[in-house]
């Protein structure tokens, strides 16, 4: 009898230490962001109050009015008008942007994975090898040439920068996630594909292609992510005409409108954080083969 | 059977023609692009950094090793080490240890998993420059979150300006970090504990294993390939991080959170001197090579043990 009393009580002391470890989860991720909702539904008077309001006592939508519409409103002396009405155009940019660099990584890394799933030839390792490695390199510190040779292309400070740079930058990584999918796909069905009188490009488009799907989401998810969210080269190659330094610049203004600030930023990460969570399952799953495998 | 053979034959020779130049097709748009967007500025930033570059007369000089001497002899470069030392050690300690936590919670069995599993992806799907927002709204000193909590808790009886103190300026920048962090070490490491087959826990449990024996014996040893490479990359990042850094303090207050990626942005952009910037970068790649091909060789190595 004590044993049993003993094993309910290992039980309840252990769903116990579970819930305390979850509500310190929903603590430690959902505060700040919390506190970034709720400032974007407050007005500046309401934000200054000591103590403060942990839901606002009379919610507004005005920030998110004056984000959308690129006003500041009656609070004239807040914010600036010139800045916000930048908002708009660049989510329009950064979803170009984005969309283009998840297109072109798709085909040019698609490409070359399978080139370098399927085909053993002359340099293959060691280009394989060569392009991996770029991937510890610090983008910071290419940005001085990088600058120059996109100035000679007379790219910067468009969009083609941007969607040239985080292609390419992305490239290793899409790379090594699939070429992983690739080596794994049944070869042997391709084989007899090919053998039954199929062309590489039937055979890929038939075989391979549709097996490699949930690859190809996870990598695309990713790319698209990275290029909603890269902020130095857009900062250095454009003049903010993407989101990530758009925000950048609201912070900088003499008299920042935090509550504004909190609207456009909400709005701003929509997009990525949407995505995230309908791939949740693809993300997790290139996630862990992209980082640990290789 | 002839009409078989042929039709096999032909298969096979249009194979063997493919062969030859298909994966050179294949291949050409990513390694070209990738030559001549990060070889080429690679090559240029190892010359750039024994050369004095005069931007106003458009000349550039070759100095020998003069920038490496001038970065390793200036107490600004050992100062940004130190810092980013400090700050490494936060971003690579916090979220290894939490990730590992929250990985271990997550996968028990109880009402609020999915929130939970869900709710960890938020942090990592934020752009860094989102991150350091947020978090300046934590430390502020006249609204953050923070100070609000201690102050309705009682705890406080003024609001702290956290990021004037260079001390807590480092803390909170790194928690930046950390906290995103967290949520991708967690990711990692939870996708690896679900890969651990029950039989095992059974077995140890048959063999008198006790619940400390168990986690050190199974958990911490199947994951340990996962575990590697969280902290590989949490270190990388601990040397790379810029943005969220960036966006919080521009380096301030005083020099308190200059790391070397910082001191790297002031050489470039601020002082205009392309060589010393160039010396900072290389170093800076190094210290993330090296860091990279020290723990390729411990997971081969480690991976080579276990199975």
């Amino acid at each position: 009898m004590p044993a049993k009393f003993g094993a309910l009580g290992a039980a309840i002391a252990r769903k116990t230490a579970t819930y305390i470890a979850f509500f310190c989860l929903l603590f430690w991720v959902g505060f700040p962001v919390y506190y970034m909702l709720i400032t974007s539904f407050m007005d500046s008077p309401e934000l200054g109050v000591k103590p403060p309001h942990w839901i606002p006592q009379k919610p507004t939508i005005e920030n998110y009015r004056e984000v959308v519409i690129g006003e500041t409103g009656q609070r004239g002396s807040y914010g600036s008008t010139t800045e916000f009405s930048r908002m708009m155009p660049a989510l329009l940019n950064s979803t170009f942007v984005s969309v283009a660099v998840v297109l072109s990584n798709l085909l040019i890394g698609g490409m070359a994975a399978y080139g370098f799933s399927r085909f053993d030839f002359r340099f293959s390792r060691f280009a394989y090898l060569g392009i991996l490695m770029t991937r510890v390199l610090p983008a910071l510190s290419l940005i001085v040439p990088l600058f120059i040779i996109l100035r000679k292309l007379k790219l910067i400070n468009t969009l083609w920068a941007l969607i040239f740079t985080y292609t390419i930058f992305i490239l290793p990584l899409t790379i090594w996630i699939l070429r992983e999918y690739f080596d794994t796909l049944a070869r042997d069905i391709e084989e007899m594909a090919l053998i039954d009188g199929a062309t590489r490009w039937q055979a890929f488009r038939m075989v391979v292609a549709p097996l490699a799907v949930p690859g190809l989401i996870a990598v695309g998810v990713m790319s698209f992510m990275e290029a909603w969210s890269e902020f130095f080269f857009a900062l250095t190659l454009t003049n903010s005409l993407t989101y990530p330094p758009l925000l950048m610049s609201f912070r900088n203004l003499a008299q920042v409108n935090w509550n504004a600030l909190a609207a456009a930023t909400t709005v701003g990460v929509l997009p990525p954080v949407i995505v995230a969570f309908v791939f949740q399952r693809y993300l997790v799953r290139g996630l862990s083969e992209g980082a640990v495998k290789g | 059977m002839a009409a078989v053979r042929a039709r096999k034959t032909s298969a096979q020779e249009r194979q063997h023609w493919d062969r030859k130049w298909i994966p050179y097709v294949l291949l050409a748009p990513a390694i070209i692009t990738i030559v001549v967007v990060i070889l080429s500025p690679l090559v240029t930033t190892i010359y750039y950094s024994f050369s004095n570059i005069d931007l106003i007369r458009d000349r550039t000089t070759f100095i020998g090793f003069d920038n490496y001497v001038e970065l390793f002899t200036s107490r600004l470069f050992w100062k940004a080490v130190e810092i980013n030392l400090k700050f490494a050690a936060i971003v690579v300690v916090v979220p290894t240890l939490m990730g590992l936590f929250f990985a271990v919670l997550l996968v028990e069995d109880f009402v609020g998993r999915g929130l939970g599993r869900t709710l960890l992806i938020l942090p990592w799907a934020l752009p860094w420059i989102v991150i350091g927002l947020l978090w300046n709204w934590v430390v502020h000193s006249q609204f953050g979150a923070l100070n609000g909590l201690l102050y309705s808790l009682g705890l406080i009886d003024k609001y702290i300006p956290f990021m004037a103190d260079e001390n807590w300026a480092l803390v909170f920048t790194a928690m930046a970090s950390a906290w995103r962090q967290t949520s991708f070490s967690a990711i990692l490491l939870l996708a690896a504990l679900q890969t651990i087959p029950e039989d095992l826990y059974d077995a140890a449990k048959v063999d008198g294993a006790g619940m400390r024996a168990r986690f050190r014996f199974i958990t911490i040893a199947w994951i340990r390939p996962t575990l590697t490479i969280v902290l590989l990359y949490n270190i990388v990042l601990g040397f790379l991080q810029f943005d969220a850094v960036w966006i919080m303090t521009q380096g301030g207050p005083g020099d308190a959170t200059m790391l070397i990626s910082v001191l790297l942005y002031r050489y470039t952009f601020i002082n205009f001197d392309l060589g010393m910037g160039a010396a900072v970068s290389n170093v800076l790649g190094l210290i993330t090579m090296g860091v990279g091909l020290i723990f390729v060789r411990l997971t081969y190595r480690s991976q080579s043990t276990y199975s």
